[in-house]
């Protein structure tokens, strides 16, 4: 089991391997289709730093926040998979959700050497693994709103990495 | 025994936290038999992860998912037994006591047609905005009034099917059609593994409405030749839980076919339930 802490560094993003399982601890944001837009044009704007967080070594959860918990949500949706690339590129180093990416996100994950994680639908385990939740930005989205959460050992597997897919048939 | 309209309130709150945060025996034995059967080291580890947040959540009572789902009703009517507006009254007002109970996911739409179909209305901060489908009435032999309440999620909505077969006179056809459609939807899924609801019929209101009985009548540990042959050929196609590979992409078939017209065509409904379908809790109000 590999044990990453936010920010995550290049070089732990660089060793992560498609398969691992591992744990994410520390604060981590979380937006899903209705707000990765939003901040996609603030990048575009220049107006990112404005959130009061910064993007380099953090981690996207796709998910909403509400009081049922969090929980993936598929991360193939087309807001959602659009957004990987350049929030690689701003300095997203992992994306947490689920479902099958296509290849040309997975060659833009790697150029930008960041990583995408498979994490189970577990919103009762991950309940006692959330300890702090707060907005960030775009409040009117309630529960879509871009969240920052602080976490303890939320359990994911490496679904892709370095040009290569969990989900390709031959590893 | 008739009960008194907050008495009626108070079990269906209690029902809906039940179906949205409990598995049934027959599950956890399901889950426990694919976990010591399971080949894929990552496909046990989630199997395992699905199975430890079902103990969670029962033991909590709180969501299985945070997609909390739709509550859908199933009504059952015995023979000597009334149903009144009063009830239906009292069902959906504890509906909602129990989506603020659970709590669910406050993601009722608000707004006239067009704003609910955009969602520029903005949500209900509320759980209880969430309203239930409509009811679907059915006989039963016990002489009670029987509800059974479903939380239906997002996901396996959006991969579910709805469409007509030309059957060329062969249950076959009709079966390697099903097999076609669940492979599609299950892989596409992402929370696998699956339960396969499956409803035949006449129309498509027909074909989903036993698709939605199937849940309610299905049993894990007791399938039809026809169950798990679909259930088999799906798993054979190596999608695994959440999409990892592995022997376990479905976990049963749950299949109702209800009366057919003479004709060449079967209207067939297909959904792949998530890794926490059915969830469904049952309570009998007379």
């Amino acid at each position: 089991m590999v044990q990453l802490s936010t920010p995550i560094s290049e070089e732990a993003a660089a060793s992560l391997q498609v398969g691992d399982t591992v744990e994410i601890s520390g604060y981590i944001l979380c937006g899903r289709d209705a707000v990765l837009p939003k901040v996609l044009k603030m990048i575009e704007d220049g107006t990112v730093a404005e959130l009061g967080v910064d993007l380099h070594g953090q981690v996207i959860f796709h998910t909403a926040v509400s009081p049922a918990g969090v929980g993936p949500t598929s991360s193939n949706k087309l807001e959602i998979e659009s957004s990987i690339a350049p929030l690689s590129a701003a300095g997203i180093k992992l994306h947490l959700g689920k479902g099958q990416l296509h290849p040309k996100t997975i060659a833009a994950l790697d150029r930008c050497n960041a990583v995408y994680a498979v994490i189970p639908p577990v919103t009762a385990l991950l309940g006692a693994k959330t300890t702090e939740q707060k907005v960030v930005a775009f409040p009117e989205l309630g529960m879509e709103a871009l969240h920052l959460i602080k976490v303890d050992k939320y359990p994911a597997i490496i679904g892709a990495a370095h040009g290569r897919s969990i989900y390709d048939q031959d590893l | 025994m008739t009960r008194t309209y907050e008495a009626i309130v108070a079990l269906v709150r209690d029902t809906l936290v039940d179906a949205g945060s409990t598995f049934r025996a027959d599950k956890k034995a399901a889950y426990q038999r694919a976990i010591d059967t399971e080949r894929n080291e990552q496909a046990r580890w989630v199997l395992e992860q699905v199975l430890a947040n079902a103990e969670a959540a029962e033991r909590d009572k709180s969501p299985l998912c945070d997609d909390s789902g739709i509550p859908h009703l199933v009504l059952e009517v015995g023979e000597d037994c009334a149903v009144t507006g009063r009830m239906l009254d009292a069902i959906r007002e504890g509906v909602a006591e129990g989506l603020r109970k659970l709590p669910g996911r406050p993601m009722g739409i608000m707004g006239d047609d067009s704003h609910r179909i955009d969602q520029s209305g903005g949500l209900n901060p509320d759980s209880a905005g969430v309203a239930p489908a409509p009811i679907l009435l059915r006989r039963c032999k016990d002489n009670v009034i029987r509800l059974h309440i479903l939380m239906f999620g997002g996901g396996p909505a959006i991969r579910a099917k709805t469409y007509r077969v030309f059957h060329r006179h062969s249950t076959q056809v009709v079966l390697d059609e099903i097999v076609g459609w669940a492979r599609e939807g299950v892989a596409q899924l992402g929370c696998s593994p699956c339960t396969l609801a499956v409803g035949v019929g006449r129309s498509h209101f027909e074909a989903t409405s036993m698709m939605l009985q199937a849940q309610v009548d299905g049993k894990y540990d007791e399938q039809s030749e026809m169950e798990r042959e679909i259930t088999r050929r799906v798993n054979e196609a190596n999608i695994g839980p959440l999409g990892l590979r592995g022997d376990t992409s479905v976990i049963a078939t749950f299949m109702k076919v209800g009366p057919q017209r003479a004709s060449g065509v079967r209207i067939v409904c297909v959904r792949p339930a998530c890794c926490f379908e059915p969830r469904i809790a049952t309570v009998e109000l007379q």
